[in-house]
């Protein structure tokens, strides 16, 4: 059990292969030092502790030296040029669409102001999509050029069976789920509409906002635009409405948002910003909920008031990164999709 | 819809000194949105977006009523013309001229027959500002019209009086499979939904509201004339409009319900206009059906709501201000309730006091409102909408460091796909209304669109490993579908490479118990689809703690021969009946040899080499 014996061995290694061998050959499963130890049995009683110490012994002492000059062959300057400059190891890189990257950035910034998440179907009844919001029979959107509709039997009292043109058919779900406010609400899904060229795609993204409270205003609607456009958007980004008509809300807003191209003066160097043209770009409408649709609803109009809004993400995308070619969201084409 | 407008035009019935950008950017934060402004000779365009509630300011007058109040709001004078439209008298000797409407289809029809009509060119002024805002001028008698139109927000007409020949215009419903030409020489077929116009013999005139008729059009030799304007039901408009493809401008008023009030007001001023600039006279008594006259209409509103929606307080002179500016007249104030009678022009617009404030508070300005972000509260999320987020977010991020693409497919395919898939159509939700054949069927099951993805890309990239999550839609009977969200991967590689995401999958989530779903092959295509409840179900946050314990590890290699009695599936299970069984791992496959490694220890006592000898040669096929 001479130690000295093994060091030399070790340390005249000349390569880590032959280090690695030599690992094998004492310190191995069939290695002299599980030989060394397996023959304890023919060791006398008294003997045998101060023996498995000893064997014990040499074998941290071992794994040192093999330690040691592994880092001495490591270190040891090879004869072949060591090129720096050449990549690292190739690791996999997936790609997320786009679209999940803004959902779920969106979704953050409004739970940070307590608005929940929720998920409501994509495949509803015209009571969902229109009678609840306000928009009787007859109405322009419930065009078949304006909605999609699955030919199956209308039901008896909801009428026909529509894919979502909107997100909006989750208002009246939430407010019946939750009873009676408070809602905050932020509903993120699919919408459809029979609409398909180089601006419009038949299937698109929705987030839509509802907050119905006590003495829920414009100025609290206008507080919760700018904060979503400063963390969208960038800090300095202002937000500003203007008169607009939708069944579903009373009054009825657009919202623009200050174009971070031109700071919102609508010039570069004195030409006019290409991005915006007048230094605000369109967001989407908003609103004082209809009391109507707060009564459809189950919720009292007198005693309560909310906003709520539907923006488009493929908008907020286009607006944000510029990512202008809306058809190539849903083409699958890989050479789109491994870019994010 | 949007609608143009000239600067000069509008300063015929408006005294201002704002300029044209002034006009645009204020009525645009208060009113209607002034889209642009172009430059027109000494005259300037607007572009106009009118919201299809406000069909009233679709017009010169209607903007200058809310150009003068939003102006004076920020300081600059403004004041709306006196402009006085004689009505016409009537004469003894006239034309005979009968119109019945006898089941009510409109709300007003007024008309009346003008004789010695001169065809010729407009002045300048109308033919500069018609063709301004891309309207193209005729003559004088067509030019006059579409004038009248966009002055006053109302379609009119023009009929040839001898081409009707019997001096009767009976407005009826049209018969099943009654055809009418219309002046721009196209056949239609009609049914009951649509409202015309018949000349007492059959012969239907015009389609009401939406286009006049080739048989009675005036022509370069009319002498005589018929002016008729109706206030038409929007909905029978918009039907007719819509199913014959036919969206004049007339029609794109129509349909959102005009003033009836504006009707006769209409009249006048195309009578005025065609005397004056058409030479003609008044041949004929006039008519005014007008069923039920518009009642006047009142909307009362608490006080203390208008600071409750807008959140600050406008005083209550300042608020009664800005709606009897915008024509609302105040008829009582008491214990806080404000009465205002609604001006006919906003009769269809104003229903109920949110209808009011939001008066108040677009001309009040919404830039004067504070933000004010509302006060945090709890609202509890549903655990399963929680869960179903969260776990998509670490699915997809867990996919996308393995290596894996995102795709987003439309939820529709085609029927070709589902065939080719081997999916029944009939088993799916069909569009009745579809676009195109590529998007017709609600997907049942997402290979069907990753099958096409991975097709599509092929020699765009060597190795595909796409992966999508998104709902699938299973009909059920007389009811919504079930929308259930799956995972579906796709790869180009092989069998076991897809197979491998899925375990991959399954060790992130710390899933022992699922079992891998079937890997469907063709092609040069791999593909799985895993149900995502199934995953949310059986994955766990942080894995089962084993304790750890010093006792050995006893590693034994042993090579088997795989058969279908012998697979690696079977040695598992019986090398995992062993207690001191802790872990088994894959060494090699060469052919149809597999070698595996067994990691066998117990966490009370150090076991031998042969105890675990003992354990591997239970494991026997």
């Amino acid at each position: 059990m001479d130690s000295k014996k093994y060091e030399e061995k070790i340390k005249n290694a000349r390569s880590l292969l032959e280090l690695s061998e030599l690992e094998i050959k004492y310190l191995g499963r069939n290695g002299e030092i599980n030989k060394l130890l397996s023959s304890i049995k023919g060791i006398p009683n008294e003997e045998k502790k101060e023996y498995g110490q000893k064997v014990n012994k040499l074998k941290t002492s071992m794994y040192q030296y093999i330690e040691d000059r592994k880092k001495e062959l490591q270190n040891k300057k090879s004869d072949v040029f060591f090129d720096k400059t050449l990549p690292g190891k190739t690791y996999p890189k997936g790609s997320l669409h786009i679209v999940s990257y803004a959902i779920e950035e969106i979704t953050k910034i409004f739970e940070k102001i307590s608005f929940i998440r929720v998920s409501y179907p994509e495949v509803d009844w015209e009571y969902g999509a229109f009678e609840s919001l306000n928009m009787p029979a007859g109405h322009p959107a419930r065009d078949d050029v304006e909605t999609s509709y699955i030919d199956v039997p209308a039901h008896s009292t909801l009428g026909k069976m529509v894919l979502t043109p909107h997100t909006s058919n989750g208002q009246n779900r939430e407010m019946k789920r939750v009873g009676k406010p408070p809602i905050r609400m932020i509903n993120i899904s699919k919408c459809y509409r029979p609409n398909w060229d180089a601006t419009h795609t038949p299937m698109f993204h929705q987030f839509e906002g509802l907050c119905v409270d006590k003495d829920i205003t414009i100025a609290n609607l206008k507080g919760t635009l700018d904060y979503f456009a400063e963390k969208y958007f960038g800090e300095g980004t202002k937000t500003r409405l203007r008169p607009h008509h939708f069944q579903f809300t009373e009054p009825s807003f657009e919202v623009d948002i200050s174009c971070n191209v031109c700071g919102g003066t609508g010039l570069i160097s004195s030409h006019r910003c290409r991005v915006c043209k007048s230094g605000w770009l369109e967001l989407g409408g908003t609103g004082m909920v209809h009391p109507n649709v707060l009564r459809e609803g189950g919720i009292d109009p007198e005693k309560y008031s909310g906003w709520a809004f539907g923006f488009g993400i493929e908008r907020v995308i286009m607006m944000k990164y510029g990512l202008d070619d809306i058809r190539n969201y849903y083409s699958g084409d890989i050479r789109f999709l491994e870019q994010f | 819809m949007n609608i143009k407008i000239t600067h000069n035009w509008l300063l015929e019935y408006l005294d201002t000194k704002a300029t044209p950008a002034e006009i645009q950017k204020y009525l645009s934060l208060c009113g209607p949105s002034v889209e642009s402004i172009t430059k027109s000779g000494d005259d300037y365009i607007y572009d106009i977006e009118v919201t299809s509630n406000r069909i009233d300011t679709a017009s010169v007058i209607g903007i200058a009523r809310e150009a003068c109040v939003i102006l004076n709001r920020f300081g600059i004078k403004s004041k709306l013309k006196n402009v006085i439209i004689p009505k016409p008298t009537d004469i003894k000797e006239s034309l005979p001229l009968k119109i019945t409407d006898d089941e009510k289809l409109c709300f007003r029809v007024v008309s009346v027959a003008m004789d010695n009509v001169v065809t010729k060119n407009s002045p300048k002024y109308i033919k500069d500002r018609l063709e301004a805002i891309g309207i193209r001028s005729l003559n004088n008698i067509i030019d006059i019209t579409n004038y009248v139109m966009i002055e006053y927000g109302h379609p009119t007409h023009v009929m040839d009086y001898d081409r009707i020949k019997t001096g009767k215009l009976i407005i009826r419903r049209a018969k099943k499979d009654e055809t009418s030409v219309t002046l721009d020489g196209k056949k239609h077929n009609l049914n009951e939904q649509d409202v015309i116009a018949d000349d007492g013999t059959g012969r239907i005139v015009d389609l009401l509201g939406i286009m006049g008729c080739e048989n009675s059009v005036v022509t370069p030799d009319t002498k005589r004339v018929i002016l008729f304007i109706e206030s038409n039901n929007p909905h029978i408009i918009r039907h007719t409009s819509m199913k014959l493809g036919i969206r004049t401008v007339a029609a794109t008023y129509d349909d959102k319900q005009v003033d009836s009030e504006l009707t006769g007001v209409a009249l006048n001023r195309l009578v005025q206009l065609f005397e004056e600039l058409a030479e003609a006279k008044i041949a004929s008594k006039l008519v005014d059906i007008y069923h039920e006259p518009k009642k006047p209409k009142f909307v009362s509103i608490k006080e203390s709501d208008i600071e409750r929606l807008i959140g600050i307080k406008i005083p209550k002179n300042e608020s009664t201000e800005i709606l009897s500016n915008l024509g609302f007249k105040l008829i009582s104030d008491k214990n806080n309730i404000l009465t205002f009678q609604v001006p006919s022009y906003r009769s269809h617009d104003i229903n109920i006091k949110e209808d009011l404030i939001e008066e108040v508070a677009r001309v009040y300005g919404y830039h004067n409102i504070p933000s004010v972000l509302q006060a945090a509260v709890y609202v509890k999320q549903p655990k399963d909408m929680d869960d179903l987020f969260v776990f998509q977010n670490k699915i997809k991020l867990f996919l996308k460091h393995l290596g894996l693409n995102e795709v987003i497919n439309y939820s529709m395919v085609s029927k070709d796909q589902l065939i080719d898939s081997k999916l029944e159509p009939k088993d799916h939700l069909r569009l009745s209304n579809t676009l195109s054949k590529d998007i017709e069927y609600l997907r049942s099951n997402l290979m069907v669109s990753l099958l096409k993805n991975i097709k599509d890309n092929s020699g765009k990239k060597e190795i595909l490993r796409l992966f999508e999550i998104s709902k699938v839609y299973l009909p059920k009977k007389g009811d919504l579908p079930n929308e259930v969200y799956k995972v579906g991967i796709a790869t180009n590689t092989n069998y076991f490479d897809i197979k491998g995401i899925v375990e991959a999958l399954y060790k992130e989530l710390n899933i022992n118990q699922l079992k891998v779903p079937e890997i469907i092959k063709g092609d040069g295509t791999f593909m799985t689809e895993i149900d995502f409840q199934a995953l949310i179900d059986s994955s766990k946050l942080v894995p089962k703690y084993i304790p750890l314990h010093p006792y050995a590890v006893i590693k034994l290699d042993k090579t088997f021969a795989l058969s279908p009695h012998t697979t690696y599936a079977v040695v598992r299970q019986k090398a995992f009946l062993s207690k001191l069984l802790q872990k088994l791992e894959v060494v090699t496959i060469f052919g149809n040899k597999l070698t595996l490694r067994f990691y066998y220890s117990s966490s009370d006592h150090n076991i031998t080499e042969e105890e675990a000898k003992k354990e591997l040669n239970k494991v026997r096929p």
